[in-house]
């Protein structure tokens, strides 16, 4: 006797024949490591001898003056620079969508090509234009503006700036390329009847497109968020962390205590998991605060 | 339905086969680098200089064992730590090669937490009397041999001949001096040339380490405990290097490069480092003959103060995922510990000697028309032979880096002891 299987059960048997495969491999590659990273979080002591400790590494690291500093710096980053980089990235947008825009297709490429260049050589590229002897003194030196060079790097607010100058350059481009396909999907009829209506160019701007693009803007925001608690490249290529330990990120503190200083895997396991709350936390408010939709 | 199956089927295969596949990998590669009986695989960094030494050093061997392979991957030296620290903490030590270079800094760190990756060679045959004493004191850990030294890192003052004489001074006035003479006589040089004596990396604590080193200090006591908030020598290191930037006879640059085009470029007169550094000086072919080289000044207020440090350098060591330690030791032992003639050919790229015996051979008499036609590679194993034991610690990257931000602080108009104090506590938090 054959067993004739009803059709929902086929259905579901075939959607879990195509789940299967890649969930098994998520949990393999992605999930078991991360509890094991988890249980490693709770252990302490120099390279492969450790121990069980309790919960005394994330006591540790509220001890610990130059992870407080990373914090600080992390955050300092964060404040300051998505908002700048999401405004911009949203007029460039709105500029760049315009109809009637000549040479729309090379502004485009133009401003989305820096977050196609490697992260280390973009890196490598802003501490060169910036040393003492860089391009950009020289610049400021030819045109009157400074008498000798100025040690960009070697200032901890100066070097922060550059930081986040440098972020700014490589993601806003990137950031701007959501928002242009957000805007595809806008109604230019919606803006036509605004028009006719009387709004001007920032009514327009600000009661439209904002409002349509909001989705658009919880995932930009969240995406940078999620990518400056994670910070790495800029703070290990271009300052070092220098000078004082003034741009020194979270990510970069992690990577010193594994594989420079000697090595204490759990407790940097234990760092990377306050990341991983601070990121979830933040995604978790913008998305109460941005996402009215139920 | 059948179709369905088999494709259901082949997906689960295919997702098997992949997560096996990767298990498989590694216990591959593992096999893949121990090889046969008579091969042995070395990570080291640097094609010019240190590959080509252990592949001169695989020509001698295979003199008297024809047998004998070597098989070379060149690895740059924040990977190989990397790597050293992914095997050696996952348990995998069976994926390291059989002979690795090692910074000499890095050396008590990896020895001491990994104790079971590294091979003891202090009951081989080789002979560690015949080097450096101040060079084996970095691959000893708890009295026992962990690494044959390689590069010597004996601390060499660089000047340019031409912009000294500029100032109405010779090199030969800088032999033997003061750090105290060396500012009033860079001021000199200042004032009459625009150029600074000396430039570093900013937050790096490279010159400090010599200056410490030089009067047998370090950042840490003998017990292991860091050394420095009461560290008398570090004090007066900290003073003296605040002197000289605010003198304005150091200048601080913000990265390597930039520091090696503060030599070529001539932005400054002159340069303190390990031997090694002659490499980059020479790379700038239009001033040949216009360096000559002597010993790094002194501490004015130390007793143990003395001209000769230790700057760098690297060291073998013999891991324990070898298949044939004793060919490895062996190998290491009667080239690099036991032939003059390996060091007589690996000279012309700058690879000094720390092996004693080496440093009588004629190929160290010769001059080099570069630094003045002088004999610098006798002076230069003289300098080492002078070096005194130095305690480089396990913990020598967090005090660096503690240090460094100290001395930054400093510089902006921070206290000395308040700065030394948080620093000595950072390296004791870092301890715990």
């Amino acid at each position: 006797m054959k067993r004739k299987m009803s059709i929902a059960k086929r259905h579901n048997l075939t959607g879990w024949t195509f789940i299967v495969p890649a969930a098994l491999l998520i949990v393999a590659m992605s999930f078991v490591p991360m509890v094991q990273a988890m249980i490693l979080s709770f252990q302490s002591g120099k390279g492969t001898a450790l121990s069980f400790v309790g919960l005394s590494n994330y006591v540790r690291m509220f001890k610990d003056g130059v992870f407080i500093q990373s914090i600080k710096n992390t955050f300092f980053y964060l404040i300051l620079q998505v908002p700048i980089m999401l405004v911009t990235a949203l007029i460039l947008a709105s500029v760049l969508n315009k109809k009637d825009l000549k040479f729309k297709g090379f502004f485009r490429t133009a401003i989305f090509l820096p977050c196609a260049t490697s992260l280390v050589s973009y890196a490598i590229i802003f501490r060169s234009l910036f040393a003492v002897d860089g391009f950009v003194n020289t610049v400021l030196i030819k045109l009157g503006i400074l008498n000798t060079g100025y040690n960009f790097l070697g200032n901890p607010t100066s070097a922060k700036v550059i930081i986040i100058i440098a972020l700014l350059w490589r993601w806003t481009g990137y950031n701007m390329v959501f928002y242009l396909s957000g805007l595809q999907n806008i109604e230019y009829s919606v803006y036509e009847a605004a028009m006719i209506d009387g709004a001007t160019a920032f009514q327009r701007f600000w009661s439209i497109t904002i409002p349509l693009l909001k989705p658009m803007i919880l995932l930009t925001a969240i995406m940078s968020t999620n990518g400056t608690l994670q910070l790495f490249d800029e703070s290990m290529n271009l300052t070092s962390g220098g000078p004082a330990n003034a741009t020194i990120t979270m990510s970069h503190y992690i990577y010193n205590v594994s594989f420079k200083y000697v090595p204490n895997f759990g407790y940097a396991a234990a760092m990377s998991f306050l990341i991983l709350v601070l990121v979830a936390l933040l995604a978790l408010v913008q998305m109460k605060v941005g996402d009215k939709r139920d | 339905m059948k179709k369905r199956i088999i494709s259901g089927l082949l997906v689960a295969s295919m997702a098997f086969a992949l997560l096996t596949g990767c298990g498989n990998k590694s216990e591959k590669e593992s096999t893949e680098s121990s090889g046969d009986e008579n091969t042995l695989t070395v990570w080291c960094w640097d094609p010019a200089f240190n590959i080509n030494a252990i592949q001169e050093a695989e020509k001698i061997y295979q003199k008297d064992n024809p047998e004998f392979q070597l098989e070379v991957v060149e690895t740059p030296w924040e990977d190989l730590q990397t790597k050293l620290t992914t095997a050696a903490s996952s348990n995998q030590i069976d994926t390291l090669p059989d002979i690795v270079l090692m910074q000499d800094d890095a050396f008590q760190k990896n020895v001491i937490s990994y104790s079971d990756a590294f091979v003891d060679l202090t009951d081989t045959a080789i002979d560690f009397s015949q080097f450096a004493e101040g060079k084996v004191s970095a691959s000893i850990v708890d009295g026992a041999n962990y690494g044959v030294p390689f590069d010597n890192g004996a601390v060499i003052a660089c000047y340019r001949e031409d912009i000294l004489e500029q100032a109405g001074f010779t090199t030969a006035e800088f032999e033997d001096i003061t750090w105290d003479q060396y500012i009033q006589q860079g001021k000199v040089v200042l004032e009459k040339t625009g150029k600074p004596l000396l430039s570093c990396l900013a937050g790096e604590t490279d010159v400090l380490a010599m200056m410490l080193r030089s009067a047998g200090g370090g950042f840490f006591d003998e017990e292991g405990n860091a050394l420095i908030a009461d560290n008398e020598i570090l004090k007066e290191v900290v003073e003296t290097y605040i002197e000289l930037v605010k003198s304005g006879v150091l200048i601080e640059v913000n990265d390597w490069d930039q520091y090696i085009g503060s030599l070529n470029n001539e932005t400054v007169a002159g340069t303190i480092n390990g031997c090694w550094i002659m490499a980059s000086i020479q790379t700038a072919e239009n001033q040949a003959g216009k360096w000559k080289i002597t010993n790094m000044p002194k501490l004015d207020g130390t007793s143990s103060a003395t001209n000769y440090a230790n700057q760098g350098g690297s060291s073998w060591a013999v891991t324990k995922g070898s298949k044939n330690p004793e060919l490895a030791a062996d190998f290491l032992g009667s080239t690099f510990g036991g032939s003059v003639e390996l060091y007589d050919n690996i000279l012309s790229t700058g690879a000094i000697a720390t092996y004693q015996p080496a440093a009588d051979s004629e190929k160290y008499a010769q001059t080099n028309d570069f630094f003045g036609g002088e004999e610098v590679y006798t002076k230069i194993v003289e300098y080492a032979s002078e070096v005194p034991d130095t305690i480089n610690g396990v913990y020598f990257y967090e005090a660096r880096d503690a240090v460094g931000t100290a001395i930054t602080n400093i510089i902006a108009g921070a206290d000395i002891s308040t700065e030394l104090k948080t620093a000595q506590e950072t390296v004791e938090f870092n301890m715990q």
